[in-house]
């Protein structure tokens, strides 16, 4: 498919440095025991973390440059010192995000095996980052669709490139098949169910899905038999509870 | 209640005029209340298209639409209410296109599959405001309208593969292919190419005979289609 006629896609701020470690300003806050001012250094990252946190409890829509102001502790001269307007700061925070995600499934998938084995973890630790930042995955699945135009092929733009990684690996089996659009087609699964999931919040037990979605990830390019077998090798690896 | 009956599509509401006008000719002002809705249906797609649902105030349809402020409120509560209506009309529209499709296709349920596929790509492709009012902006208001239609896509398909006694019971889940098809088609909408949806076919094929007809089958079916 063509971006040609994608005229927001070519209007996207570029994107800044992503918050050294993402980890440290997840939601929720607090949780890792450090004072607060020792790890929100900088006014960015604070205002980037202001913005995920108010979005996560009020909406996108709903939500104020001025609620974000008050969530980081910075004026509003510093807010517009760093970004255009609250859209521009949603999705700068939005892509620190991706990145961290994206960063954590190329790790996961770069590591040697076979590639149906590197699709189970790639698909397992996408699963887990999920689950283990369940408001966060509600601001970039449900709320980022709410936001506009640039937010929205922003996204587009995020499931191709993790598609792409399909496509790339795939090219290590005997056969792929004739299907135009077949990353999507694979990758779209997993989407729409973690989407759906997030949205009726059962975001933490996305990890239970590992046999079901690894199955139809793979289908479309290795067919049933071999895609039940890695479906059963996922389920054997499930920690029992 | 009556007046609510009509945006079944063209091709079912002249069916339903054709049988209901022997016996009961419609009065003209029944006509012209009806078409008064059928233009603030329009007008909805016509703004969400333009500015998204969001910015869209009353003000925005009832201009687009010509009738007053108060013919607005005579016909629903709020936007949002006008916004569900809309993605409604066109979903019975789409229902409609789709049972055509399906009495004029042949006896081969997989044929038939790909027969209501295109017709519904075609329509979806002719009117992208609808189109993205469905699939984009109604949802956004409230995500039941999705599932009200992968209710109904899901019970089509499986009535018409069910229908041939051929297809194999694989294993992949229905639920799981209208995602797959759900994440294909907003994904042209969403950047402003519904026209080119028709171009999409033989994907589409694939993914509703996977779950019925199985992995083999839904590519050579794929195949087909192009």
């Amino acid at each position: 498919m063509s971006d040609s006629k994608d005229p927001e896609a070519a209007k996207l701020a570029p994107v800044g440095d992503p918050p050294s470690n993402l980890h440290l300003w997840k939601l929720p806050r607090g949780r890792h025991g450090l004072p607060r001012e020792l790890v929100l250094q900088s006014q960015r990252e604070r205002l980037l973390a202001a913005v995920v946190r108010v979005t996560a409890k009020k909406g996108y829509q709903a939500s104020s440059v001025a609620d974000i102001l008050k969530e980081a502790g910075v004026g509003r001269e510093t807010f517009y010192k760093h970004f255009k307007d609250k859209e521009d700061c949603f999705i700068t925070a939005n892509d620190a995000l991706v990145a961290d995600l994206e960063a954590e499934v190329k790790e996961a998938y770069d590591q040697a095996g076979s590639w149906p084995q590197r699709v189970r973890r790639g698909l397992a630790s996408t699963l887990e980052w999920f689950a283990a930042n369940p408001e966060i995955a509600r601001v970039m699945m449900i709320e980022m669709g709410t936001v506009g135009p640039i937010a929205s092929s922003r996204f587009r733009e995020t499931f191709r490139r993790f598609t792409a990684l399909l496509d790339d690996g795939s090219k290590s089996i005997e056969e792929v098949p004739d299907l135009p659009n077949i990353a999507n087609i694979a990758g779209g699964a997993v989407f729409a169910r973690v989407y759906e999931e997030v949205a009726l919040g059962n975001t933490t037990s996305l990890p239970h899905l590992m046999p079901q979605l690894t199955f139809e990830l793979l289908l479309p390019y290795i067919g049933e038999e071999a895609a039940a077998r890695e479906r059963d090798a996922a389920q054997a690896e499930e920690p029992q509870p | 209640m009556a007046q609510h009956s009509v945006e079944t599509g063209d091709e079912a509401e002249n069916a339903a005029t054709a049988k209901a006008g022997v016996l009961t000719p419609r009065l003209p002002q029944d006509i012209g209340i009806r078409s008064q809705r059928q233009r603030i249906l329009e007008a909805m797609a016509k703004s969400c298209a333009e500015k998204t649902f969001s910015r869209t105030t009353i003000a925005d349809i009832v201009e687009h639409a010509g009738i007053s402020r108060g013919t607005f409120y005579k016909h629903f509560a709020n936007k949002e209410e006008c916004v569900f209506a809309a993605a409604d009309a066109f979903l019975l529209e789409l229902q409609g296109v789709g049972a055509i499709a399906y009495a004029r296709s042949g006896d081969l349920p997989l044929n038939s599959v790909r027969d209501v596929i295109a017709a519904v790509l075609e329509r979806l492709a002719t009117k992208p405001e609808h189109t993205k009012l469905l699939l984009i902006e109604a949802p956004i208001v409230d995500p039941e309208v999705v599932r009200r239609y992968r209710s109904f896509v899901i019970g089509a398909l499986k009535s018409m593969l069910q229908a041939g006694s051929n297809v194999a019971r694989a294993k992949a889940d229905p639920e799981i292919a209208f995602g797959r098809a759900k994440v294909l088609i907003v994904d042209y909408v969403a950047a402003g190419q519904s026209e080119d949806l028709p171009s999409l076919l033989p994907e589409l094929v694939y993914i509703a005979l996977l779950p019925y007809a199985g992995q083999a089958a839904a590519l050579a079916q794929a195949k087909n289609a192009r």
